[in-house]
């Protein structure tokens, strides 16, 4: 009886019984939960350690060292396939990184033309824009891609391509076209430290002169000021280098067919894999890009357009001025979203023969381990996530409301 | 002195003839000020031109012969052929399945009543029966799957009926049904070892849109409901479980799903035993639904966190337990005011089903894809097999946001 009491008074705590008590539910749920999840995971990387050792399978990241020796289709990077493990992972990192860039800027102009679009009171501007969305949107990436990818194989080949000029050459290799070359690249560097100079004068001066304008009611032309600062200094600068050096800091190279077969040299050729992969990528994030300008413009108060219209803002001027600034902070956070999204797909590349992260990742892991090159894969796509949530979020928090 | 009460009465004068009928709309939506005008002319321009070409390129120029040539091939892969069902026909098989799912699609339209599930029923059954009185000869279209198509028309018809005058036509009769059909397909399919007829098919060679779909099916199935204990999760008091849904939902959001199937390939069969890995379809399937339900979590969570407070306080302040509360108050709110995102992430999901590709899968579009690298001959006709399976995709995708767009005015949303 005293034993049972004694029990009792053990299983009860400030007279709630234990198995009832909401701190000892919540703290047995959090160790249960918490030992199946160690639980879980000892036993996947033990038995995987177990297996590499079992079968003797290669592991470790000493392999980064070694020569790759494969060769990589389009890359921006010089590689041979002497380089190393290490350097091809960074040449394929930085073609993903490229692309994602590239189609970030592309999307994003699209996809704010075509949602400006969606909105147009033209019915056959916002029509065309609707249907532009609906069928984009609702067909598979990988689809599309396939399809702009035998678009340009069916381009002919080299020798009866398409030439405009002696400067574009479009056939089935890709798109060709004159680039800035350099032949001294300490002349290169010199210039182009030159403008970036001169892009921080400009947008000092851009900002001072708003200011102004914003402070006195007169107006100071910001950005025409600050465009024109930018180019004559970035002009004076090229002179200075040329006279400096006594060459230019850049050449335009332009592409011309070579050999026998053709082949184009010079310039800078997008290949057929890149041109489908960034047509497809920024088709398709534009019409999703485009839903997002929508709406965000769309949750910008009605009274906004209309005061700004009442106080002789032109349309585009009110749009400019006073409904996109406000939409901008609907828009960001999954916008931002849409550009991960959009790296992330660019790892569809590799069914359309570009070389890009996953896909090199995945003819290395033939010679090299498979645990430590997904370790790799995935350390390297999660940096770019955080890269662009930072971004966006520190954009983010530069417009957001004042006292929000 | 004269106002408007003094003038005589007089017959009402219609509006002006640019403020009424067609010229009026034409005049308010085209031409409306001189932007406007030439916008106008630009597109129809622009559209007159692109449907010209496109017109005349699908009419004259294009060869559609490969979609005759693939035919039922593009619906189920090499889900027939010698090597996965050797000496047999299996057609009726996936054919059978269809007509299960002919059924459901009667019931849900005599149950739902709505427009949407009649058009969709008797759009399938159209489909069907045109396929089936198609004068071309289509690959693996024999008078057996013609009449099996056929069949479509009856099935949606019995299901109708069903529902209709039998004690099954409930929402909660349709539930069950469809798991156990789904059940029933999926051994169809499958195969059962020593009965005749029904022998065994290794999932490997399961393939073609039936792929596609069954992968669908299952991901918008699970994910859901592992969306909304991983939101949750999220929204937890608890700090280690909220940790663990944190870290699961950010890992999965922040990878590409096939460098998540990819790794799956390799690592899962070192972590486990043999003969549990080696079944592709299995462990897509598994990372397909885990990826889906990481997003799923995180469209629940904005709904969760749009949920007005005092709907959780009054609902505590009634008495209602936490888990009551979260149950019968939130929840179903919250997953309402997101219906939207929720199709949305199922539309991607059907669309991801495509990515198993990198595990040397067949669904429809790599099956296609090796078709056209294997036969150069129809290496030309590939952009008609793309721009076909694109049309294909699009009409399932459309329905689904269709049903949704149903759904939300069923519910009522935004009118409350």
């Amino acid at each position: 009886m005293i034993m049972i009491e004694a029990l009792r008074g053990f299983a009860y705590y400030k007279g709630v019984p234990l198995w009832r008590h909401a701190l000892v539910l919540q703290w047995t749920l959090q160790i249960l939960s918490g030992v199946l999840v160690v639980a879980l995971v000892t036993t996947f990387f033990t038995n995987i350690n177990n297996t590499i050792q079992d079968r003797e399978i290669p592991h470790g990241f000493s392999f980064l060292s070694r020569e790759y020796q494969t060769p990589i289709g389009q890359h921006f990077l010089p590689y041979e396939s002497s380089d190393s493990f290490l350097y091809a992972f960074g040449v394929a990192a930085t073609n993903t990184i490229i692309v994602s860039i590239v189609g970030v800027i592309l999307a994003t102009a699209l996809g704010i033309v075509v949602g400006v679009a969606r909105i147009s009171g033209n019915w056959l501007v916002s029509r065309t824009s609707l249907i532009y969305i609906e069928v984009f949107r609702n067909v598979p990436l990988l689809v599309q891609l396939f399809f702009w990818f035998y678009v340009v194989l069916a381009l002919p080949p080299v020798r009866q391509g398409y030439v405009f000029a002696d400067k574009l050459y479009i056939n089935n290799g890709g798109v060709s076209l004159p680039w800035p070359s350099a032949s001294n690249w300490s002349a290169a560097w010199a210039w182009l430290a030159v403008v970036l100079a001169s892009l921080l004068v400009a947008m000092v001066l851009h900002r001072v002169l708003t200011r102004r304008e914003a402070h006195t009611g007169q107006s100071s032309y910001p950005l025409v000021s600050g465009s024109v600062a930018a180019v004559a200094m970035s002009v004076a600068g090229w002179l200075f280098v040329n006279a400096a050096f006594g060459e230019a800091p850049f050449a335009i190279s332009d592409p011309a067919p070579q050999g026998t077969f053709g082949r184009i040299a010079g310039g800078f050729t997008i290949s057929g894999g890149l041109m489908a992969l960034l047509t497809g990528l920024v088709i398709y994030t534009s019409s999703f890009i485009a839903e997002i300008v929508r709406a965000g413009i769309q949750s910008v108060g009605h009274g906004q357009t209309e005061a700004a219209r009442s106080l002789g803002l032109a349309p585009m001027a009110a749009l400019r001025h006073v409904t996109f600034p406000q939409a901008l902070r609907v828009i960001i956070p999954p916008l931002i979203s849409q550009f991960l999204n959009l790296t992330k797909n660019s790892s569809l590349a590799g069914a359309i023969g570009y070389s890009d992260l996953a896909n090199v990742a995945k003819t290395m892991t033939q010679t090299a381990p498979a645990v430590s090159i997904y370790l790799l894969l995935a350390a390297a796509y999660l940096a770019m996530s955080l890269t662009y949530s930072l971004i966006g979020n520190l954009y983010n928090r530069s417009i957001r409301l004042v006292g929000n | 002195m004269t106002s408007a009460m003094d003038t005589p009465p007089g017959v009402a004068l219609p509006p002006p003839i640019t403020e009424r009928g067609g010229v009026g709309w034409a005049y308010a939506n085209l031409f409306s000020n001189w932007y406007n005008t030439v916008l106008t002319f630009i597109f129809a321009a622009l559209l007159g031109l692109a449907l010209w070409f496109g017109l005349s390129w699908i009419v004259l120029e294009a060869d559609w012969k490969v979609i005759a040539t693939l035919g039922g091939r593009l619906i189920i892969g090499q889900y027939n052929t010698e090597f996965a069902c050797p000496g047999q026909n299996c057609f009726w098989r996936p054919q059978a399945s269809l007509l299960l799912v002919s059924v459901l699609l009667g019931m849900a339209w005599a149950v739902s009543g709505d427009k949407a599930a009649r058009r969709i029923a008797i759009g399938v059954a159209a489909v069907t029966v045109a396929f089936a009185f198609l004068p071309y000869s289509m690959d693996q279209m024999g008078l057996d799957v013609r009449l099996l198509l056929a069949a479509n028309v009856p099935a949606v018809a019995a299901g109708w009926v069903l529902a209709r005058y039998t004690p099954l036509g409930t929402v909660r009769w349709m539930v069950i049904l469809g798991v156990l059909f789904f059940l029933v397909i999926l051994v169809l399919i499958g195969g059962v070892p020593g009965v005749p007829g029904l022998q065994p098919v290794s999932t490997i060679y399961w393939g073609g849109l039936m792929l596609n779909l069954l992968l669908a099916v299952t991901g918008i199935t699970l994910s859901l409901p592992i969306g909304i204990a991983l939101a949750l999760g999220r929204r937890s008091s608890l700090p280690l479980v909220k940790l663990l849904c944190v870290v699961f939902i950010e890992v999965m959001r922040g990878m590409p799903l096939i460098t998540l199937l990819f790794m799956s390939q390799v690592l899962v069969p070192l972590a486990f035993p043999q003969d549990f890995s080696t079944n592709s379809l299995f462990r897509a399937g598994i990372i397909l639904t885990l990826f889906s339900s990481a997003y799923m979590a995180e469209n629940i969570r904005g709904g969760l966190q749009a949920l007005h407070p005092g709907q959780v306080e009054a609902a505590r302040a009634l008495g209602l337990a936490g888990w009551q509360t979260t149950l019968l108050i939130s929840l179903p709110q919250a997953i309402r005011n997101v219906i939207p995102a929720i199709v949305g992430q199922f539309i991607s999901l059907f669309k991801d089903t495509l990515l198993v590709y990198i595990i040397g899968m067949l669904d429809v579009v790599e099956f296609s894809r090796a078709f056209i690298q294997g036969n150069a001959e129809y290496l030309a006709s590939a952009r008609e097999l793309f721009l076909f399976l694109a049309l294909v995709f699009w009409i399932f995708t459309y329905t689904m946001s269709y049903v949704s767009r149903r759904v939300e005015v069923h519910l009522r949303v935004g009118q409350r």
